[in-house]
């Protein structure tokens, strides 16, 4: 349906005449939600709903009847929405709330499969990685927002901010975009997101999740390229990725890890195309994004096909396939095809462009640098691409070797006992295969369209063009010698990368190393801060309270101190007797029960104190409180001694008796001088002149708490709601553990049934 | 910790409970709408509403011979998605969260009925305080019963 709407707003925002949605979030933070419907974000909305559509009809193929598909339709969805919220968010925080939404989604998504530990490992690992740059990303948008005093994007690029400052945000912002990205030394979280089932990899690295790295450096590109670090940066990481991503998808004999590898190269590849905002760059990088998605979408999808039918995607035991699963293969040869650049496919084309644009580049050093990695990138890409559709769809598997003593050598399957998978199945990465090839064909057109598009990041790319066959040319020649270079490297290798399988990563096992750490340190510090003795909590609280409000009165008091009247009304001087009297009597209660039934009678009097003042709402809640805290002493205090427990050993009493005069006096002194010290008008007034016309209230109190200050209100349900279910969390895991004890104990009281002591009695 | 000599169950209490819940609990409400323009409000009416499950469920324990068929922490969200609602609907209606919309008109018998939409948000943090009282006593009750109950 999304794909629907947006193919016919094609035209209209082709013509320059963008769709703009700017609804107010919080207006008092002046946040609000700025969507932008340009020419990028309509292709990259395009392939994010096309792509997802294929991918859901994929899916109820893949899976069949399961009962948790719905959970995944559901969080496919949410992932797509969030997704379309990154190309189209104009406003910063919008960006940074959508870019958070596909990290959460992602990691629910990579974790779809949650019995499986290795699935919840990825997810994490995903999720702290991505995470954390999000965080990077947030500083580096919020840095721009004030030093450029701009809240959008449009804004930025309208009148982009210089500096030190400037570019100390821009790296932040690269780091978050390559975190998500996986680009090195980042990129090891995409290959272990591969515990997902495949469809939800080949759409989260074909076109939803890893792609929002490179939607925010393709805006940021044209405005910022020029700055700083930013063109270095850029080339740098997404160089090392296509590097890495490179060998590594050599040396694996999973054919999905081999292309999620192989993604993390292409996502260096198009890194660098995008990031160094020249408009010949920017306008390739987009087509490589285009011809991307669509072939890495389709050979994931083929994969999964493969996986479904043959049960293992294992290559070194995959054989015959090509005659097994003809139509799957076909579409294997073509988006691979596509992959490796081979004419006529749109890959080709696009990556023509790319090393044209690169000839001709005049950023000096740091293109020619680009220019370079490009083409070696590309040799391996060539490489890696032969090897996999070769390890699929070729014939002599040589099985896998019994990995130990115990396990058993596994043989290549047997091609003739595979069943052809439904035509439906097949649809989705056929089609896809089928786009590469098409629009490379028609190379002209969509080169036209692209360029189109490509105007909203970068007005100069307006006359560019894309087509199939460009004459004999330097880049035509430097693609052919790596394609050539691309197949040899694939030859002499072929022995030796037949049987090795590389798991694990050296920045695998620093991360997990440094995750082990943490959590070690966390322990340590959890133990070292967190001794268990409520004394000691309650004696370090209150001595940071009197120590904080001492210094803050001493170093800034009024010295005036509000008037002590307390003869005004003989009510109130009673009330406020009893209160301190009850107060004072609680240090000689000598059993729980007294000190907590003094206590409230305490606050009952000062309610008392708060009616006479002419605060009835106030008073109101005192009294009630009162009464709920005196009911839930008494439950508490069920579980307790009779009598206090003795004070601890290093708390002789002269300690504890210094350490409450002490937060007596300050407490006492602050709150008679902080009445006292106003420097500003109150805003009582103007509340309570705008009650009753603005929120149709003559309760002033309750107004505000509902309508001028509701978000607080609401802030402030949330704690009590999350307070709540702590105490009762709490209280269930302790009974619980005590239960266990008791189970162990052999007690016959310990098989209560848990779910008829929940429920209680209440109406009888 | 010695047994408990007394009987739990309290005739007079439980008949003086009896009497005084629909009051209690009609009194609640009552509070919670009449916030707008005069002391009370969700939280005050809430805490009474809340106060009164809890006489019953002292003066009934768990062993009372119908339960309640939900646990209390069910009202928490409730309570908590109904004021966001609020906040999101006023998002919708008045372009500003949690800002509030007025209606009126004039019924029948009634004569003049003024709405505020943030009547409804104070009817969210009213169960929202219902469920956090009711959860929190009965998982407390609870502990201290099983643990008398062993003794």
């Amino acid at each position: 349906m999304t794909f629907g709407w947006l193919a016919a707003q094609t035209s209209a925002v082709l013509d320059g005449d963008d769709r703009v949605v700017d609804a107010e979030w919080i207006p008092q933070l002046t946040l609000s939600i700025t969507l932008r419907l340009d020419g990028f974000g309509l292709l990259m909305g395009l392939i994010v709903s096309g792509i997802g559509t294929l991918v859901m009809l994929y899916s109820t193929q893949y899976f069949g009847r399961r009962d948790d598909l719905g959970r995944l339709a559901g969080l496919l969805t949410a992932c797509a929405g969030a997704r379309l919220g990154i190309v189209w968010a104009d406003g910063l925080l919008t960006l940074f709330v959508f870019w958070e939404l596909t990290s959460i989604t992602s990691f629910l998504l990579i974790g779809f499969t949650d019995k499986d530990p290795a699935a919840r490992a990825a997810a994490t690992r995903a999720f702290l990685i991505t995470g954390a740059g999000g965080l990077a990303l947030l500083a580096g948008l919020i840095t721009l927002t004030v030093v450029g005093d701009a809240a959008t994007i449009s804004e930025l690029a309208a009148n982009p901010p210089s500096g030190a400052v400037t570019n100390a945000a821009l790296v932040l912002v690269l780091a978050g975009a390559c975190t998500k990205s996986a680009q090195f030394p980042f990129h090891f979280w995409l290959p272990g997101a591969m515990a997902a089932p495949t469809p939800v990899s080949a759409y989260l690295h074909s076109a939803t999740m890893v792609k929002a790295g490179l939607v925010v450096v393709a805006r940021f590109a044209p405005i910022f390229a020029d700055q700083g670090p930013w063109r270095w940066l850029v080339v740098l990481a997404g160089i090392a990725s296509l590097l890495v991503g490179g060998v590594r998808a050599m040396r694996q004999q999973d054919a999905k890890l081999a292309l999620a590898h192989g993604t993390v190269s292409q996502l260096g590849f198009l890194m660098v195309l995008l990031g160094l905002g020249t408009a010949a760059s920017t306008y390739a990088g987009v087509a490589m994004l285009l011809a991307h998605a669509l072939f890495k979408a389709s050979l994931f999808l083929c994969v999964g096909v493969v996986d479904h039918e043959a049960g293992t995607r294992d290559m070194r035991r995959l054989s015959g396939l090509r005659r097994a699963l003809p139509v799957t293969a076909a579409a294997v040869m073509v988006a691979g095809a596509s992959m490796a650049a081979i004419p006529p496919t749109f890959g080709f084309v696009a990556k023509e462009k790319a090393l044209d644009g690169l000839l001709d580049d005049d950023t000096g050093l740091v293109g020619t640098l680009a220019l370079l990695g490009i083409a070696i990138g590309s040799g391996l890409t060539v490489a890696y691409t032969i090897r996999i559709v070769v390890g699929l769809l070729g014939d002599d598997a040589p099985g896998v070797d019994a990995a130990d003593d115990d396990s058993e050598p596994l043989a290549p399957i047997d091609p003739s006992s595979l069943h052809r998978p439904s035509p439906a199945f097949v649809a989705a990465p056929v089609l896809l295969a089928a786009f590469s090839l098409v629009a490379g064909l028609f190379a002209g057109p969509v080169g036209k369209w692209l360029a189109e598009v490509t105007v909203s990041l970068d007005p100069k790319t307006a006359d560019k063009k894309l087509v199939l066959w460009p004459g004999v040319n330097t880049a035509l020649i430097l693609s052919t010698v790596i394609i050539v270079v691309g197949v040899a490297v694939w030859w002499f290798s072929r022995a030796a990368t037949r049987t090795v399988d590389a798991r694990g990563s050296f920045s695998t096992d620093t991360y997990d190393v440094a995750y082990a750490g943490l959590l070690e340190g966390a322990r340590r510090t959890t133990k070292l801060t967190q001794s268990g003795s409520l004394p000691l909590y309650l004696a370090i609280v209150l001595t940071t309270l009197a120590t904080s409000l001492a210094t803050a009165l001493l170093s800034g008091a009024p010295d005036t101190i509000g008037d002590l009247d307390v003869t005004e009304s003989q009510v109130e001087l009673i009330a406020v007797l009893v209160t301190g009297a009850l107060a004072v009597t609680v240090i000689f209660a000598r059993t729980r029960f007294v000190a907590a039934v003094l206590l409230g009678g305490s606050g009952y009097a000062l309610a008392i104190v708060y009616l006479v003042q002419g605060a009835p709402d106030l008073a109101i809640t005192q009294f009630l409180v009162e009464t709920l805290t005196i009911v839930v002493f008494l439950l508490v205090l069920s579980r307790l001694p009779a009598d206090f427990s003795p004070a601890p050993e290093w708390a002789p009493r002269i300690l504890r008796i210094g350490i409450a005069v002490a937060v007596g006096v300050t407490v006492s002194w602050f709150a008679l001088s902080a009445s006292n010290a106003r420097t500003e008008d109150s805003v009582g007034f103007e509340y309570t002149e705008l009650s009753a016309p603005e929120a149709g209230g003559d309760n002033v109190v309750n107004v505000i708490l509902v309508d001028f200050r509701g978000v607080d209100t609401l802030g402030e349900i949330t704690v009590l709601a999350v307070a709540g279910a702590g105490v009762v969390n709490l209280v269930r895991a302790a009974r619980r553990q005590q239960r266990r004890k008791h189970l162990e104990d052999g007690s016959d009281d310990a098989l209560i049934d848990d779910d008829s002591t929940r429920r209680i009695g209440v109406w009888r | 910790m010695s047994a408990p000599t007394t009987p739990r169950y309290s005739v007079v209490l439980a008949a003086t409970v009896n009497g005084i819940t629909p009051v209690l609990l009609l009194f609640s409400v009552y509070l919670t709408l009449r916030g707008h323009n005069a002391p009370g409000g969700g939280f005050a009416g809430g805490l009474v509403m809340g106060s009164a499950v809890i006489l019953r469920y002292l003066v009934a324990g768990p062993d009372g011979n119908r339960s309640l068929r939900f646990d209390p922490i069910v009202l928490i969200g409730v309570g908590l998605v109904l004021a966001v609602s609020v906040g999101f609907a006023s998002l919708i209606v008045d372009d500003a969260f949690l800002e509030s919309a007025i209606w009126q008109w004039k019924a029948p018998v009634l004569g003049k009925i003024k709405i505020v939409a943030s009547s409804f948000f104070d009817v969210g943090v009213h169960i929202l305080v219902v469920g956090v009282v009711m959860a929190v006593a009965v998982a407390l009750g609870e502990a201290g019963d099983e643990m008398r109950g062993r003794r």
